[in-house]
């Protein structure tokens, strides 16, 4: 089957995403595979926002340029979309209640009714009146569209990779976990908020990312499982008591969800630019550990990851995602793999200067150099330990002279952009310690191709410091307009590239 | 039970921070008469002179980054509500590089303590002016004196909602009064002690000026008289310095208004204790 795209269109508040949300949940229960994004603007009322949803009978991790159907909140939507419109592309427009467009919309996909009535049901909201106005929307349109019948069998989880951050705090054994708001990091203290009662931990918002951070380093001195969140500025707030996280021995898990920078930015989209700062953030030498998960189930094992080297060698992690990874529902049907950790940390005597052995300040050389490589010893052990799990992995043609090297969210495109083509992929997870290993991987291609959302290919660079290898300019394809990559528009320009 | 350290002491001789640190260490002594009694205690100091008090305590903690000292105290009572805790921190540390802080953690109202070492100059640092100099104070980094007239912590304190607000001088005596005062109090205690610093700040003029509100009558649970006593003092002219505690009501106690944290404290445990 073909690929569907439906765009849902309006202005802030008119609720393009219950509609797409609707439409997303009762899919994935019917089998099929469904990826959603959100574009919103840094506004609460007016503006332009939208969902595209994408339907397959197959794996879809991504949308494409190509739009079939757009669902029209408000005149703007169809001024602003409709060139990407396809061949016998639909339009439903109108100000009527949401319902009724969901009425019309299930209509024109041919799905069952029953289907959409019982995601009312679920959603315990204003059910008779939602039902009523769905029903007069599915009697109003024709079917236009069919939808193969699905071939998973297999239920699904459909979540968005920040859901998937909070679960996998929650599995690791989080105890508290402390934010300052900043998009696009703000739904996982939305989501830990939620579950906190249910799950006996505790959320809280400081008056800052300094205060934050060292709340954090209170609790843990206490041997509490504690984690922070935030974007990239809130991260640069951060950065001196990220230094004295890695200094002292406590346990500490930072999540870094990316958006467009520098400064404020682009508060409401997405990009890669921080994984410089990520790596490298923090005045002196100090042990971390950086990941970068790319799904839903890499969201919940690296951060159960990220806490477990954090507790084992008492540094911190940081588990960096961006806004497209963070707030786009995946669907997956594949359970995540954790590990259980146990607290360990015990209480001491802690200090941000170096210190003798009876934790009083010091100077002396001896000291001074005893602790740096104690400190650095532990990045040594965690490198040799990160080799049990998956720090890089391998997609696609395995024979192929072609080699796309890529890290984080840009996975979805990739993956739905390469499945004809003649090319291999090469996603790093561990981009501290870093998986030297790949060199041999690199060095069979004899293409190389380097997909990043950022304007200057942070992991590229990064990979040359580490391997000597180098990518062609050419060879680098970039993208930092805040957007995600589409898999249509990608394919072109990989195949543009391709031996 | 010694909670002294064999560090020996950087301070200057004759330094008043040795006056704070005998009196903290009296209150202390009584308390912790095991090594049990010694885990449930938690020290947390910034940067300055200070700061050095952590080298000379021998309990749990961290000795933090400058300003950092109040959020730190606060993820100590969140992590573990059963443990008490201490904070000390400088005039740089409180009302400069920390300042935010200062004036959440008493709206806050957690239940530690802490005490501020107000010598009116960044000391470690060879002698800059803090928030809180005077005017016409020089160094070399002002050679033309400072200009802008001090902060009054008193004042921001009983604005900002705190629970306990005292300032003492750096005397043995009146640490050991107001701290076992504070250690009393239910919630955040806020203690300034005035001390000359020997070098860059030497002038102990004020010492004239000091009176006691507790020998004067002065109603601590009287809001109004603790705003118009915390007047008398503009840390600019010396006229009179009331000391002692200037106020103290009761207020919700942080820790009691989340359900988790009640339930670590009524188990007498922290969340390192909690099994998942």
């Amino acid at each position: 089957m073909k690929k569907i795209n439906i765009l849902f269109g309006g202005e802030a508040g008119q609720g393009p995403n219950i509609l797409t949300h609707i439409l997303g949940e009762s899919l994935v229960k019917q089998g099929y595979y469904i990826f959603y994004s959100r574009d919103y603007q840094s506004l609460i009322r007016g503006g332009h926002n939208f969902n595209v949803l994408t339907i397959s009978d197959e794996p879809v991790y991504s949308n494409e340029k190509k739009i079939d159907m757009i669902i029209a909140l408000d005149e703007n939507t169809i001024k602003i979309h409709e060139k990407n419109l396809g061949k016998n592309g639909i339009i439903l427009r109108g100000k009527d209640k949401n319902m009724y467009f969901a009425g019309r919309m299930f209509k024109i996909l041919g799905l069952d009714f029953k289907i959409l009535e019982k995601e009312l049901k679920e959603l315990k909201k204003r059910f008779d009146e939602n039902l009523k106005e769905a029903r007069k929307g599915y009697e109003n349109a024709e079917k236009q569209f069919k939808l193969d019948a699905p071939l998973r069998k297999k239920s699904a989880k459909f979540e968005n990779g920040n859901q998937a951050i909070a679960k996998g705090a929650i599995q690791s054994g989080l105890d508290l976990y402390y934010a300052y708001p900043m998009t696009p990091a703000t739904s996982v203290l939305r989501e830990l908020a939620e579950k906190q009662t249910e799950k006996n931990f505790l959320t809280f918002e400081l008056e800052n990312e300094i205060a934050v951070i060292n709340a954090a380093i209170g609790s843990a001195i206490t041997g509490a499982r504690a984690m922070v969140g935030t974007s990239g500025g809130g991260f640069d707030l951060m950065a001196e008591s990220l230094s004295l996280a890695g200094m002292i021995n406590i346990p500490l898990v930072i999540f870094l969800s990316q958006r467009p920078g520098p400064a404020t930015g682009v508060p409401t989209y997405t990009a890669q630019g921080d994984l410089n700062t990520a790596r490298c953030t923090g005045h002196g030498e100090f042990p971390r550990l950086l990941v970068a998960p790319g799904d839903l189930n890499e969201s919940e094992e690296l951060t159960n990851q990220a806490f477990y080297f954090a507790e084992k060698y008492k540094i911190p992690s940081i588990i960096i995602n961006d806004k497209h990874l963070g707030e786009s529902y995946y669907t997956e049907t594949e359970d995540s793999k954790m590990i259980k950790i146990k607290k360990s940390t015990p209480l001491a005597r802690h200090s941000g200067n170096e210190t003798d052995e009876n934790t009083a300040s010091s100077c002396k050389q001896e000291i001074v150099e005893k602790r740096v490589k104690e400190r650095m010893e532990k990045m040594e052990e965690i490198r040799k330990e990160s080799k049990k799990f998956k720090t890089y992995k391998i997609y696609g043609n395995a024979e192929s002279r072609n080699l796309i090297v890529f890290w984080g969210s840009t996975k979805g495109a990739i993956l739905d952009s390469i499945k004809d083509l003649d090319c291999k992929a090469l996603q790093i997870l561990y981009l501290k310690p870093f998986p030297v290993k790949v060199k041999n991987e690199l060095k069979k291609a004899s293409n190389l191709i380097l997909i990043e959302n950022n304007e200057t290919g942070q992991l590229g660079d990064l990979i040359a410091e580490k391997t000597g290898v180098f990518f062609k300019e050419t060879n680098k394809i970039l993208k930092y307009n805040g957007r995600p990559f589409l898999s249509d528009e990608l394919k072109k320009e990989i195949e543009k590239r391709l031996e | 039970m010694n909670i002294s350290t064999k560090t020996k002491s950087t301070w200057c001789p004759g330094c008043y921070n040795f006056q704070i640190l005998a009196g903290v260490k009296r209150v202390l002594n009584e308390k912790i008469k095991s090594e049990k009694d010694r885990q449930k205690w938690m020290i947390v100091s910034g940067i300055g002179c200070h700061g050095k008090i952590f080298d000379y305590l021998n309990l749990n903690g961290i000795h933090t980054l400058h300003g950092r000292v109040l959020p730190t105290c606060l993820g100590m009572k969140i992590g573990n509500p059963n443990l008490n805790v201490i904070g000390f921190s400088g005039d740089g540390d409180a009302y400069a590089e920390g300042m935010e802080h200062l004036i959440h953690a008493a709206r806050y109202n957690s239940n530690f303590k802490y005490i501020v070492h107000n010598n009116q100059v960044f000391a470690l640092t060879v002698g800059q002016p803090t928030p809180t100099t005077e005017i016409g104070f020089k160094d070399k980094t002002t050679p033309l004196g400072v200009k802008i007239p001090p902060l009054n912590p008193i004042r921001l304190m009983l604005a900002s909602g705190a629970s306990f607000v005292a300032r003492v001088f750096s005397d043995i005596k009146q640490i050991e009064f107001v701290l076992k005062e504070a250690l009393k109090h239910k919630g955040f205690a806020f203690i300034e002690v005035l001390q000359p610093c020997l070098i860059f700040h030497p002038d102990i003029r004020y010492k004239k000026a000091f009176y006691s509100l507790e020998e004067s009558g002065h109603d601590k649970s009287s809001f109004e008289q603790a705003w118009k006593k915390a007047q008398e003092f503009d840390y600019n002219t010396i006229e009179k310095i009331p000391l002692g505690i200037f106020y103290q009501t009761k207020k919700p106690v942080f820790e009691e208004h989340f359900e988790q944290l009640k339930k670590l404290k009524a188990k007498n445990i922290g969340w390192r204790d909690v099994k998942r």
